[in-house]
Parts: C-alpha cells; structure tokens; sequence
C-alpha cells in the first residue's frame, strides 16, 4: 500500500537544481545555437514625469564601443498597446512622457556592460508640464470600476433603515479611523529578465521570461508584437518571486523581441534594480477612513468603508480594499462602500500579494482594535461575537469556515490569555512588551475557466506531469507530482512533473491564491483520462495479456491494472506491448456544485513587539497564525508560504515606504537600501498552524489557497500589538521609529 | 531612474571617468532650449587585462575589460549562471561567492582584483552528487521558495559558518542579514544552517 503524499512535509522537486546553481531563471539561459552569443540591451527612463520629448540626441551612444543599434521615439520597434492588458501605451511609440522612471529608449550592444555604459551617452530634452500627484489633493473619480459582487460603491441597509448614517447615529458606540499607506513594491528577488529568439525565418519566438501566467504572457506579448499567439513559446520553469510583478507581462518582453526581429539575433535584457522600481508595477498608494458603528457590548451595527486609492493614467490597476475585507468578514447588518480612484502621473500599478485585501485589512483590523478598546471588550471576543456565517446582505454562506477555530486555537498556542489590555502595563527593561491580534481572510476558490494537466506513464513505472502553471516559488510544481503521485497511487519518487512552458497543457494561472485549488481537480482529471487510456491499450494492443478482455473488467489499483484473474504494474505492460508511453491530457473546471457558495480561506494571527522605551525602535519578537485553508496538500511549502506572507506584512506595517516627491513624481527609493524590506534580523521564529479540514466542496481533495492569506491582516496584528505596547495607535504605515517617540 | 541621472549634466559619468582618464572632466555648456549636450568625451575603449584565477577548482584565463565584475565575469565569461544578479550594487546578497574561502559580494568585486586567487560558486560547493550539508538542510528545512536569493544565501551561509561566527540563532540572523529573501524564508534559513553547522563540524 503506498502512503500518500498529501498533507506530509514534502522537499521541494526541484530544490536540489535551487540549491546547486543548476535552476535556470530567464536571464541564465543561453541562446539555443551556442555559436551565437546574444545581444544585450539596457533601457534608458524618463527623468520628468509628465510632458513630451522634443529631442534625444542617440550620436554618442550610437557610436560607443559594441553599440548595435539605439532604439527610441526617433527610432521605433512598432509595438503596440493592448489596453486591458498591462499598461494602456507602448513605449517608444510616441514622445508623450507619462511617468518619471519611463522607457525612453534601448541600446543594444554586443556586451551587457557596453550596452549600459553608452546608455549613459544617450541626451534627452523635453517640454515639461505639471505633473498630477497628489493622492491627497487631485480629483476623486467616483466608482464605476468592473461589475463585481459587491459593487465598488455600494449600500446594503438592514429593512427600515434609511441610510448608513442613521444606522451610525444609532450605534452606541462609533469608533472612526483614517489610514494612509504609501506605495510598495512588490520586490522580486529576479530582477525583470527576458531573453527573446526568433527562429531562422522569424516565424517562432521563445521568451524566457519569468511569468504567472505563462499563457497570458506569451498572448500580450503576441499582441504586442503584432504576430498570432501561436508564434510565441514562453520558457520559464523557474521564476524568481511574482507577488503580483509577474502577471501580465511588462514592456521589457516586447522590447527586447522586436529588437531581435530586427536585428536577426537573440537579445538579453535585464532590467537593472532601480528600472525595476517604475518599469515594473507597485502597490498604490491608498487613503482609507472606516467607520464602524455598534452597540456597547461591541455587536456591530454598521461599517462605512471608504478608500482613495492612486491609479495610474497608464494603468492598469484599481484597488478596492474593501473588497473581501469590510464586504465579508463580519456580521453587520449595515454596510457602505464608497471606494473611488485618484489619477495620476505615477508608474504603473500591480495587483502585488493579496492586492485590495492587505490594506483593506490593515484599515478594518485597526478600527477593530479600536472598537476593542472602545467597548472595553477582548479583540478575539469581539470578533467571535461578530462572526459572520453569510456574507453581510446575502444569504450566501461559506464552503467551508473554522475561523471561530482559528481564534481560539491561535489563542492557545500563542499565550494570549497573558496578556493586559491596558497599554504600557507591560515592561521589560527598557522595552515596552504588547500583544495585538488580527483576523485574515482570502478567496481561496478555484479559477472559474477551464483548466488542463497532462499525465504520461512510462514503461519504467514513473509518471510525469505536465501543466503550464507557474512555481512562482509556491511550490506548484512540487504540487503537481504530489497530486499525481496521490491520484496515481504510486510513490513520490516514481513522479516527476513539469511547470513554466506555453508548450505544456494550460494550467492554473499563479494569481489570487486559486493555483493549488484549481490544478488539484486538473491532475484528477488527467489520472482518470491517462487510466483510460491505460486501460483502452491493455484490451486492444495484441500484445497485450488483457487482449480483447472487456475494459470494465479492469481496474486500475496502485499503479497496477488488475482483472481477469491478474496483476500487472503499468510499467511492465508498457514494456511487454513494447509502448514506451502512454499519456492523456485533461481538462477540469468548476461546475454547478460550487454554485451558492463564498470560498474563502481564513486565518488569526497573534503578535508579539516590543518597542524600545528610549529609541521607539518596534521589534516583532513572536507570531503565530493560525490557517483555515481546507485540506493541506504539501504541509512544508504551505508553511513556508505563510510564513513569507506574514513577513511581507510585517514589512508593510514596519518597514516599506517609497515617499513620491510631489513636484517632480521621482520617488525616492530606487534601490533596495533606500527601499527597506524585511532582512533575517527582523524576523523572530514564526509559528504556524494548520487546522487541516478538507473543504467539502471545492475539489475532491478539499484543499483552498492560501498564498496571499498571511500578508492579509498581518500588518493590523503588528499595529495592534504596538498601541499594546505603547498606547500609540499608528494609522499611517510604516510604523517607524519616529511615530513612536 | 535614468543613467544620466548619475551622469550629471557636465556629461561626464562615474564610469567614463573610471575607464581610465580617457574622459575630460569639463562643463559642456547646455544647448539652447534646455537640451542636455552630447559629452566632449565619448566612452573609450580599454585594453583588455588577462586574469589568471583558480574557479571551483579550475585553472582558468580570462581577458576581462577591467572595469568588468566579477558577478558578469562568472556569469557572462564562464557561464557560470548560479551566481544571480539581484541588484547589482552590494545590497541583497544573490551574487555572493567565496574568494580564498572568504564570503564577498561579486558584484563589489572587480574581476581584475582576483588574479591568482581562488573563487568558489554555488556549482562548485557539492561534491559530485553529493550535496554540501548546506545545500541538503536548505531543501530539508524548506529554506528556499522562488530560489533566487538561494545561492548567494547558501553561499553566504557557508562562508558564515567557516568564519565561525553561527554560534547562536540571534547570531545567524543577524549575520545573514546581508542576504534578502523576499519569499521570506527566514527562519528555515536559520534553521537549515543551525542543522548544517552541526554536520560540517
């Protein structure tokens, strides 16, 4: 009887080529004739943020040592926008500036150093205008965003109620909050790479270049282009972080392939860190105010959600905090959002890790903390007295949800029942020692279109699957062989499997934590499509001891066919029909079953600081979370991908900042010095809990996502535990230092 | 954002200036209508220096512009690719290596300045199949997600270790906190060099 992998600490499949230096990320690959070395471009940016070019002089960077050719408004590579698609222009394609940090111009030369260095030598002038950039004081454009549920501007109101604000005047208690959060960044590790090669007569592309969604990326780069998407192959096995960087591709991909279909040779380009700053999408930055209504005993009566979030004129992302925050997580009767949009003259946005959720929960947690304090009532007690079965003016419930377990089970194993409700009652030397809870909630359901695996049995008795998902660093591909080798019946070291490539079947896309729940089925459906075949051989191959036997009369069992009075392992009858293979590819999507449902995964998390009563230095020193995620596929990288979350919001509530210098839109990080994201020191053991019950109903195996859920109410449960410690409620991330003194 | 940011407006930049004097250091008056000049000096060309250095065990030449990283050397010159590019300017850690056993960041270190020294690299740290310590506490303890901090945080751990500076966990965050892992894997980082320093002793 072989053991299932699913649920077990499984090592990474591909650890050992991460661990080696043998894992090729897009910019390690050469170029497939080794006796061609590939071109390498640089881009030059804009260093205004709003105007027009009126002259570039190329004649020095033209004649640099190496330079091939210096591409720029002057001298164009006929791409083209695809609105919808990533940002709303093409760079290089007029002279328009529309952000400071802005593709101007690509030299390419025959080495990287040559192709940067005369990319210094390249002189722009421009006709400067006022750039639009304050969040604070431009427009608000009402919302008429995409159709979703709810709207982004909405009212739900309990009957006889006339309006949000009588539903407050009639609340006991009001408690009223405004939140600022500046710009983040996504961060990473793999610098934005790409290396782009036509096929002799310019009829194929391959890009290596590091994506989320593989398919995606090879259509907008297509279409850019100007060629069918067929044309395009994207080879990207291994991607060096997404967190929302990575899920349409940018401008870089483009660029550097109609470079090589001009100039006939493969071409590098490697975005240095600071281009990665404004050529690569942020996290706007939001202003929120929450206004929470309840009755002394701190039921809820009414929330008001309101948000202004900075959207970019060449886009291409809106985000709605109160989406999946204020919308979901609790019972109230009485629910408003106005959530509207500021335009301005800022690098484009992103949808980075758990986009509308972090800072909605930042905000929503916050004013929960401080409804705690205001009714005199215990923040998990509080939330517990609040709890949500439907979602608030529905009658539509949860799949599946044990956040009431994730309270009290986080309580627990954190000790929270030490702590004091009053401020400053605790003091340790010179550290003032608080604790702070928050509540995590995520989409955790499966992608809506149709999504594909493909399985192949070999005459070794191994598997291999296939699906042109993405491991982001999700451990999506370990997820692969595990499903396959669960479904297959067979051991985890007969399983191999394979990810990243627009040739393989059309996986899950690695965006809103749905990869895991949507490839499950996808693999299901390829070990019951690749057992039929399996089966249809062994009664027709004439070599076959199960020659002509009806097909119901077999069974597929633990890697062996059996029936008719025998056994036998696939390999061995692949070998004795003389097949080397036998494959099929399948296809899963949700059906009317998850109709009438919310699936969300959830989580508690508990916070420990301690801020220094002299220099106002916070330091997170203890975390633990608790995971409401359905069934667990692969217990160690779930682990790890919550422990990465809940470290990126302990860099949004601690640490990540990028201040926009409002009369000339330069922001003032562009390296990873000036932009602080979360080092070893910061970071104490963090503990984390899985309560590990299958969903019911969205897939057979139970299993959720939850690769954004750490990163969502992390940074209130750090700011929690700070007015804890220190009785100083910070609205306006990060909480440095200063803020603290 | 933009290389001529660091280049300034008298035209000359920090690397025409380093490639060897071939640069004239003067003002280059702003043409009319506020247009930056083209700069008097264009980037020269540099003779190539020859650089004999020892690579994961290798004897090997190489004839490196002398301006050139030992980050791009590695990676460009001698396709040794493990060694990542993550930001180019001694500040997240990927492109750490071991020179004369030594932990240095490779992209603060001119090819030029190791002649006749010895460069170890993540390709260069099992022996044959089987794994450094390092590298199989890094996959058992999960201290890897997207993988690319991996080698430098692998090597830097290593080097860490030999220089006998892991002896407490505070120790190793605080002594691996030159590499970034925005992943955000920690404490298996720690927790895979707390297993591994175990074995290498």
């Amino acid at each position: 009887m072989t053991v299932s992998p699913v649920g077990r600490d499984i090592d990474r499949i591909d650890g050992r080529a991460k661990v080696t230096g043998a894992a090729r990320y897009s910019a390690d690959y050469p170029a497939s004739n080794p006796a061609v070395q590939p071109a390498h471009a640089y881009l030059v940016t804009s260093t205004i943020a709003r105007g027009s070019i009126t002259a570039m002089d190329t004649v020095a960077a033209q004649n640099a040592p190496g330079v091939i050719q210096v591409y720029s408004p002057f001298n164009r590579l006929g791409l083209r926008a695809v609105p919808g698609a990533g940002e709303n222009y093409a760079p290089l394609e007029d002279t328009q500036i529309r952000f400071r940090g802005q593709i101007i111009a690509m030299v390419v030369a025959e080495r990287s150093e040559q192709a940067r260095d005369a990319a210094r030598l390249v002189r722009t002038s421009y006709d400067e205008q006022p750039p639009r950039l304050s969040l604070a004081d431009e427009p608000r454009v009402p919302a008429t965003g995409p159709p979703g549920v709810p709207a982004p501007s909405s009212t739900v109101l309990a009957p006889g109620v006339p309006s949000i604000e009588a539903a407050l005047a009639a609340s006991a208690v009001v408690v009223e909050a405004s939140f600022h959060q500046p710009m983040q960044h996504p961060v990473a590790m793999e610098p934005h790479s790409v290396l782009a090669e036509w096929n002799s007569d310019q009829t194929q592309l391959t890009l290596h270049s590091g994506a989320q969604l593989p398919h995606t990326s090879a259509m907008v780069a297509a279409m850019r282009l100007g060629v069918a998407p067929a044309a395009v192959r994207l080879i990207a096995p291994y991607v060096g972080g997404g967190f929302g960087s990575r899920v349409f591709p940018w401008f870089d991909a483009a660029l550097a392939a109609a470079a090589a279909r001009q100039l006939n040779r493969p071409v590098m380009l490697v975005l240095a860190r600071e281009q990665v700053f404004t050529v690569v999408g942020h996290r706007s930055a939001v202003d929120q105010r929450i206004t929470l209504g309840a009755s002394r005993d701190g039921v809820l009566n009414a929330v008001r959600h309101v948000s202004d979030a900075a959207v970019p004129f060449v886009g291409y992302r809106w985000m709605q905090p109160a989406v999946d925050t204020s919308a979901v997580l609790y019972k109230i009767p009485n629910v408003e959002f106005d959530q509207r949009h500021v335009m301005l003259d800022v690098p484009p946005t992103c949808a980075m890790r758990a986009p509308n959720e972090a800072p909605g929960a930042f905000a929503l947690e916050t004013a929960m903390d401080e409804l705690a304090v205001a009714t005199g009532l215990d923040p998990v007690a509080l939330r517990l007295r609040n709890y949500a079965t439907v979602a608030p003016g529905t009658d539509r419930g949860w799949s599946s949800k044990h956040l009431d377990d994730c309270y009290r089970i986080g309580a627990r194993r954190f000790g929270w029942s030490a702590r004091r409700a009053t401020p400053r009652s605790r003091v340790d030397g010179q550290w003032l020692v608080g604790m702070g809870m928050a509540s995590a909630i995520y989409p955790g359901g499966r992608r809506p279109e149709p999504i594909q695996a493909r399985i192949q049995l070999r005459d070794d008795d191994t598997a291999l699957v296939s699906s042109a998902t993405a491991d982001t660093g999700t451990g999506a591909t370990t997820l692969l062989a595990i499903t396959g080798a669960h479904g297959l019946g067979i051991p985890l070291r007969r399983v191999s499997s394979e990810a990243g490539d627009t040739a393989l079947p059309q996986g899950a896309p690695s965006v809103g934590s749905t990869a895991a729940a949507s490839t499950v089925p996808a693999v299901e459906a390829a070990v019951t499509a690749v057992v039929a075949a399996l089966i249809q051989e062994a009664v027709t191959n004439p070599q076959s001891p199960w020659h002509g036997t009806d097909s119901g009369d077999l069974t597929y069992v633990n890697g062996q066919l059996r029936g008719a009075g025998r056994a036998m392992p696939f390999g061995r009858l692949l070998t004795t029909i003389g097949r080397r293979s036998v494959e099929a590819t399948a296809t899963a999507q949700p059906g009317p079953e998850v109709a009438g449902y919310h699936f969300h995964s959830f989580g508690a998390h508990f916070c420990e600081v301690r801020v220094n009563r002299h220099t106002g230095e916070p330091r997170v020193t203890r975390f633990t979370t608790v995971v409401d995620a359905g069934r667990i596929v692969n217990a160690q990288a779930a682990r790890s991908q919550l422990v990465g979350g809940v470290i990126f919001g302990i860099g949004h509530a601690l640490l990540e900042d990028n201040p926009l210098e409002l009369d000339t839109g330069r922001l003032a990080a562009g390296n990873l010095a000036d932009y602080m994201v979360p080092v070893n020191a910061d970071i104490p053991d963090i503990d984390i809990h899985f309560l590990d019950r299958p969903d019911p109903v969205v897939n057979n195996l139970g299993a959720r996502g939850l690769g954004e859920l750490g990163t969502v109410g992390s940074a209130a449960a750090v700011g929690n535990a700070i007015y804890n410690a220190t009785g100083k409620r910070i609205r306006d991330l990060p909480i440095t230092l200063d803020k603290l003194l | 954002m933009n290389p001529s940011d660091d280049a300034g407006r008298s035209g000359v930049s920090r690397r025409s200036v380093l490639g060897g004097g071939a640069a004239v250091a003067v003002a280059v008056p702003l043409a009319a209508g506020g247009a930056q000049a083209a700069p008097a000096a264009e980037a020269a060309s540099v003779e190539p220096v020859t650089v004999k250095v020892t690579v994961n065990g290798e004897p090997v030449t190489v004839r490196v512009d002398p301006r050139v990283t030992l980050l791009d050397t590695l990676r460009e010159e001698l396709a040794l690719t493990g060694t990542k590019k993550g930001c180019d300017r001694g500040q997240c850690g990927a492109c750490t290596v071991h020179v004369d056993g030594r932990r240095v960041l490779s992209c603060l270190t001119l090819a030029v300045t190791v002649d006749k020294r010895e460069v170890t690299t993540i390709e260069g740290l099992a022996r044959g199949d089987r794994l450094h310590p390092m590298q199989q506490a890094f996959i058992e303890r999960d201290g890897l997600q997207c993988g690319f901090c991996t080698p430098g945080q692998v090597m830097s751990a290593v080097g860490m270790v030999q220089e006998g500076h892991a002896r407490s966990d505070d120790e190793i965050r605080e002594r691996m906190s030159g590499n970034i892992c925005r992943c955000g894997c920690y404490p298996s980082i720690v927790a895979a060099i707390s297993d591994a320093q175990k074995v290498m002793r």
